[in-house]
């Protein structure tokens, strides 16, 4: 009775500490992954006019898998729990959705299918199970980041196919997105419309998204090493510098 | 492993109330009301007042309100880590297990509060001048939103985030003596944000790229946002502390002294430092 009571008692202080850490992480990579994602592929996020078929297949995963491979390596290596990538991508999602819906849209007033974020959640699961599968970090990152760069673009395309449609606009063809996009003017357009499906990739059978792809997911391999790395022995170090006293005794012993 | 022999017997529980949610609740609830005034404030007065900075309007309602911010972050900086300086604890080496685990509950809640000011700063007001510069550029560094975004949230949560390392310091003996890779660098990176808004700020001075949010005067910001993730490192080190301290505190197996901890930080987290751990 007595032995149940205190067992009860450390078991439930056990518990509220897990629920501090797990929120706790769950918001820190909010705001880290967030912020990265914004400043490096953020105005794709935005914009459904700048998803195209060319140069956001490339940039947003390979800008993407970083924090995936990071966390992994904790996730994975320290508890088993293969959510590493799953994890931090539901809460990309989150903070993305919450600027999207309360200031892109409930703000400045464009509507909501021009700024609907892309996702990730399809790719990290894949990443997910194959190394819950593999129990191999240079397997997934061979694997998996092949499948992460591959699989980014055709788990995205439900959403974004109905603006890829053409439409005659005052004599000229462009796509539905093309049309929002002269609608609601804003300081971002210009300069990327000139940028975008340049090149001779198109000339290419139309196999843009293809090429895009395969050289996503190759960049998305070589990302993941350095990244799992970092969050192997960097950010999930559990170093602690030496202490004053003991610095100064090996000085002075030496 | 050197382990202490403290006597099995006769430690005592904290209450259960010890490890009560409320100052965490009370802090976050604070600052989630807080940042909906926030936003409330710049609907109204973002656009109807934040357009012209040579106006009187801007001047009351945009400037007006950055420098009673700035005013009352050092003030606020200043005595909390001042406060929680001038109170630390000087007898850390005799520090009971039971008051130990009740400051780490402290501590955790004191983290939480910190990564809920960070999403709001790093995640949420950073995209929130996204869509504000996106939408209307700016004729001035002090554009609403960076009045709230640059100058106002991410000094709340440099606030939080450094008081909770200095909670940290003084009060716990892991991170007493020596200093956590991962804690500080959970802390000092993101807090790096502030002084890279001055790169950022003199940047689109000089050359106005407003309208591009990745170019790479950003990426500073990115290379500090990095540091969220220590977070995992942190709690890989105070884990396994924690749950010697629960072993030990409510089923008496023997735990390494303060003392010990002090010395010698890297040992508790080694978790063959409470091999007996499992629960
Ligand atoms: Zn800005």
């Amino acid at each position: 009775m007595q032995y149940s009571q205190v067992d009860a008692e450390a078991k439930a202080v056990a518990r509220k500490f897990d629920l501090v850490v797990i929120m706790s992480t769950f918001l820190a990579l909010i705001a880290g992954f967030h912020v990265h994602q914004m400043l490096v592929a953020g105005d794709w996020s935005f914009w459904v006019d700048w998803k195209d078929r060319n140069w956001w297949p490339i940039v947003a995963p390979i800008m993407e898998i970083t924090f995936p491979a990071a966390v992994q390596a904790v996730l994975w290596t320290r508890f088993r729990m293969p959510i590493g990538a799953t994890f931090c991508c539901l809460g990309l999602l989150f903070g993305e959705w919450m600027n999207r819906y309360i200031n892109f849209n409930g703000w400045t007033h464009y509507p909501l299918n021009f700024v609907f974020p892309e996702t990730f959640i399809p790719a990290a699961v894949v990443l997910d199970i194959v190394l819950m599968l593999t129990g191999n970090w240079i397997v997934t990152a061979l694997v998996g980041g092949e499948l992460w760069g591959w699989l980014f673009y055709p788990t995205n395309w439900v959403m974004i196919a109905p603006y890829h449609l053409p439409v005659e606009y005052q004599g000229s063809l462009m796509s539905v997105a093309d049309v929002i996009n002269y609608m609601y003017v804003r300081t971002s357009t210009p300069e990327y419309l000139r940028i975008v499906e340049t090149g001779t990739m198109r000339s290419f059978a139309g196999g843009v998204t293809g090429v895009a792809a395969f050289f996503s997911a190759f960049v998305s391999v070589c990302m993941y090493v350095p990244w799992w790395l970092m969050g192997a022995h960097f950010f999930g170090s559990t170093k602690f510098f030496k202490t004053y006293e003991s610095a100064s005794t090996e000085v002075k012993h030496a | 492993m050197a382990q202490t022999q403290t006597t099995a017997t006769a430690v005592a529980r904290p209450p259960l109330t010890a490890f009560s949610w409320k100052s965490a609740g009370i802090a976050i609830g604070a600052l989630i009301v807080f940042d909906v005034l926030i936003n409330v404030y710049e609907r109204l007065y973002a656009f109807s007042k934040g357009l012209d900075y040579t106006s009187a309007d801007y001047e009351s309602y945009w400037m007006g309100m950055l420098f009673a911010e700035l005013v009352l972050e050092a003030v606020t900086a200043g005595a909390l880590w001042g406060w929680l300086w001038m109170t630390r604890d000087r007898a850390l080496d005799r520090l009971s297990p039971a008051e130990e685990l009740k400051r780490y509950w402290a501590l955790g809640l004191f983290v939480l509060t910190y990564t809920y000011a960070a999403y709001a700063g790093a995640s949420y007001f950073t995209e929130q001048d996204g869509t504000w510069h996106q939408t209307v550029i700016r004729d001035t560094d002090f554009t609403p939103s960076h009045v709230i975004e640059f100058y106002q949230s991410y000094p709340i949560y440099i606030i939080f985030g450094v008081g909770s390392l200095v909670y940290a310091m003084t009060r716990l003996p892991q991170f007493a003596k020596a200093f956590s890779l991962p804690y500080v660098v959970l802390v000092g990176s993101p807090a790096m944000i502030f002084p890279n808004v001055g790169l950022n700020e003199f940047g689109h001075t000089r050359w106005f790229m407003e309208e591009l949010f990745v170019a790479p005067l950003h990426w500073g910001f990115v290379t500090f946002g990095w540091g969220a993730l220590a977070i995992l490192g942190t709690w890989l080190q105070i884990c396994p502390r924690v749950l010697a301290l629960v072993n030990h505190v409510y089923y008496g197996k023997p735990i390494q002294s303060p003392a010990e901890v002090m010395k010698d930080p890297q040992s508790s987290v080694n978790p063959a430092a409470c091999a007996a751990c499992a629960m």
